[in-house]
């Protein structure tokens, strides 16, 4: 039983290596945002790895059948925290997609490097000026 | 406890939500229900500073939620509700419009729920709430500039809350619980090795969120650009998000203090180096906020008095920065500036560089009180660096009062001093004596890199290196990554207090 979830976590941690450096390596704007969804996916896989430890059946009870403590629950609780960070990943997922959208008209390539060299010229102020050597 | 002061309480949280979410269906409530909300918190946080409390509250059974109302979150949740009644006060005279009361009263609530959270998945939803909200007041003005300062904040405060995630997951497979005392009793349970990697997870995000040294390399630019009013929020509460955490687990992990004392240090050096280079006003008050956050996390008893008089300040200044028309500080002392604004700038600007008998001084009283040895050396160096910081904020000519007063500011600088004054009505004399040398050596630092300025005819600046491309960000959060696995599984920071 110990040695499939010792390989499984194995892999998830690959997938969250493989996220960052992903999210170090790649230029491309896009790519980095994938990237930081690998990292956020394979984190959700490892909390639903966790709740498998005890066992697999789904612990929702049908009204007629009473609990029975023999049977291998999977454990709820992580499975409740992570679907609360599934939530909030998507949300600040699609946040960022529509801030690339725009950031699109920019630059249509999506080369960060691009935006690094964007300045404040607009609220008229000379607010970046200088301030880069 | 008894339950009617469980249900004040939970009220007490809930109201701001409920008020955000009024204000858009009864837009001419908008104001007062910010108001509400903001006076709610000032109240919860002067009661329990005042020693009532603590309170704590357990929600949904032993894994649940876990708040704690105590003398840690005081001064974070005063210090939240001052911040927003002076944003509001200073945007008194327009009309407050579109999503902006919706997202200052969410930003309120989930910056108190992150204050009073003690467990890791509540505080893990806190930040987020407080971080998508943050991202989008930031995105007051669609430049493409914002655009691109924001998303660099969603991405990297994303990010690291994924790696804190890591952490949490080792911690409930080894534990079966979340909460901050868990990571206690991790050693007896896992061994050294396990309890060292789930710290230095949850800590890199924290240090990250809260923009302490290489890792906190997203805040500069990011305080800098955004609009002055949610500038002045960031600086003086968001920051505090992960502050507060990260002094809950100094306070109840002891083995973690000297490792917080060298980032602290390390951060307060580094964000002064940098802002006696910067030339433009509202980057030297971000770079000057790396800094001052990285002196509180030195101590966890005096970390939340410094955090409050550091936020007040620097919201002040900041909101003063959007008033003031130059940006620039080489042509800073060419034009005058009225008393009204003279006024709470020097206020806030003193009480940071630690003048008495300001609210700064007092802090930074305790601070020095509580480090000996080496350290105690570098914090008078980052003490001095700082003076010399708010030495130069302070050398521009007065120009006879003009316009209105600037409220937020005025009341931000009043309670700087009226609080001062409250703590420390007569400070000892070797106190005084040793702030006075601190201004003096800074003002003195201060005058000399101005002659360094004139002599280089102000077009060459020191040459440091650009540490703010997003590549850098999250290389700075990798290399604090390591450096705090290999410190906490070395255990060797003897050295450092």
């Amino acid at each position: 039983m110990a040695e499939p979830f010792r390989l499984l976590e194995a892999l998830v941690l690959l997938a969250l290596l493989a996220g960052w450096l992903g999210l170090l390596l790649r230029r491309n704007l896009f790519l980095k945002l994938l990237a930081m969804d690998v990292m956020g996916s394979a984190v959700v896989a490892l909390f639903v790895l966790l709740a498998a430890r005890s066992g697999l059946r789904t612990p929702i009870l049908e009204a007629p059948v009473l609990p029975q403590p023999m049977q291998a629950w999977a454990d709820p609780i992580p499975q409740a925290v992570i679907l609360t960070a599934i939530v909030i990943g998507l949300s600040i997922q699609a946040l960022l997609l529509v801030v690339i959208t725009r950031l699109a008209r920019i630059d249509p390539l999506l080369d960060t490097a691009s935006f690094e060299q964007l300045r404040g010229a607009a609220d008229g102020s000379p607010s970046g000026a200088g301030s880069h050597g | 406890m008894a339950d009617a002061s469980s249900a004040l309480l939970i009220s007490w949280l809930l109201l701001p939500l409920l008020a955000a979410f009024t204000a858009p269906l009864l837009p001419s409530l908008a104001r007062p229900l910010a108001l509400l909300s903001a006076l709610l918190s000032i109240g919860l946080g002067l009661a329990l500073s005042a020693g009532l409390g603590p309170w704590s509250l357990e929600l949904i059974g032993p894994l649940g939620v876990l708040l704690q109302f105590d003398a840690m979150a005081a001064p974070f949740v005063l210090l939240n509700g001052l911040v927003v009644l002076a944003v509001l006060l200073d945007g008194w005279r327009q009309p407050l419009t579109g999503p902006f009361p919706v997202l200052l009263m969410v930003l309120l609530a989930g910056l108190d729920s992150a204050f009073v959270a003690v467990d890791l998945v509540s505080l893990y939803v806190a930040l987020e709430v407080v971080g998508i909200t943050a991202f989008l007041l930031m995105l007051r003005q669609l430049g493409g500039l914002q655009l691109w300062i924001g998303l660099r904040y969603l991405l990297v405060g994303n990010t690291v809350m994924v790696v804190y995630l890591l952490g949490v997951a080792l911690l409930y497979m080894r534990t079966g619980s979340f909460r901050f005392t868990a990571l206690a009793e991790l050693t007896p349970l896992a061994g050294a090795a396990t309890q060292a990697l789930v710290l230095a997870l949850l800590l890199v995000a924290l240090l990250t969120k809260a923009g302490v040294f290489v890792s906190g390399l997203w805040l500069p630019r990011t305080h800098g650009e955004a609009p002055a009013e949610v500038s002045a929020l960031l600086s003086g509460v968001v920051v505090a998000g992960g502050l507060c955490p990260l002094l809950r687990l100094s306070q109840l992990l002891p083995q973690l203090q000297p490792l917080l004392v060298a980032i602290g240090l390390a951060s307060a050096l580094l964000g002064v180096l940098y802002a006696l280079a910067e030339t433009d006003l509202k980057r030297l008050l971000a770079w000057s906020t790396l800094s001052q956050v990285g002196l509180v996390i030195l101590d966890p008893a005096v970390g939340g008095v410094y955090a409050l008089a550091h936020g007040l300040a620097k919201a002040g200044l900041f909101l003063l920065a959007g008033r003031v028309q130059e940006r620039n500080l080489a042509r800073w002392r060419q034009s005058a500036l009225p008393l009204q604004q003279a006024l709470p700038l020097w206020l806030g600007a003193l009480s940071i560089a630690g003048a008495p008998p300001l609210l700064g001084f007092w802090a930074k009283e305790g601070l020095s009180r509580g480090l000996s040895g080496p350290a105690s050396g570098v914090l008078l160096l980052a003490m001095v660096g700082t003076a010399a910081v708010y030495a130069r904020l302070l050398l521009r000519p007065l120009a006879p009062a003009s316009g209105g007063l600037p409220f937020g500011p005025a009341l931000l600088a009043l309670v700087l001093l009226g609080g001062g004054l409250l703590l420390a009505p007569l400070p000892a004399q070797g106190s005084l004596l040793k702030a006075a040398a601190v201004l003096a050596a800074g003002a003195g630092l201060e005058l000399l890199l101005d002659l360094g300025r004139r002599a280089a005819g102000g077009a060459r600046r020191l040459a440091l290196p650009q540490l703010e491309q997003l590549d850098d960000l999250l290389g700075g959060i990798a290399v604090v990554g390591a450096a705090l696995m290999a410190l906490l599984l070395g255990g060797g920071l003897g050295w450092a207090v």
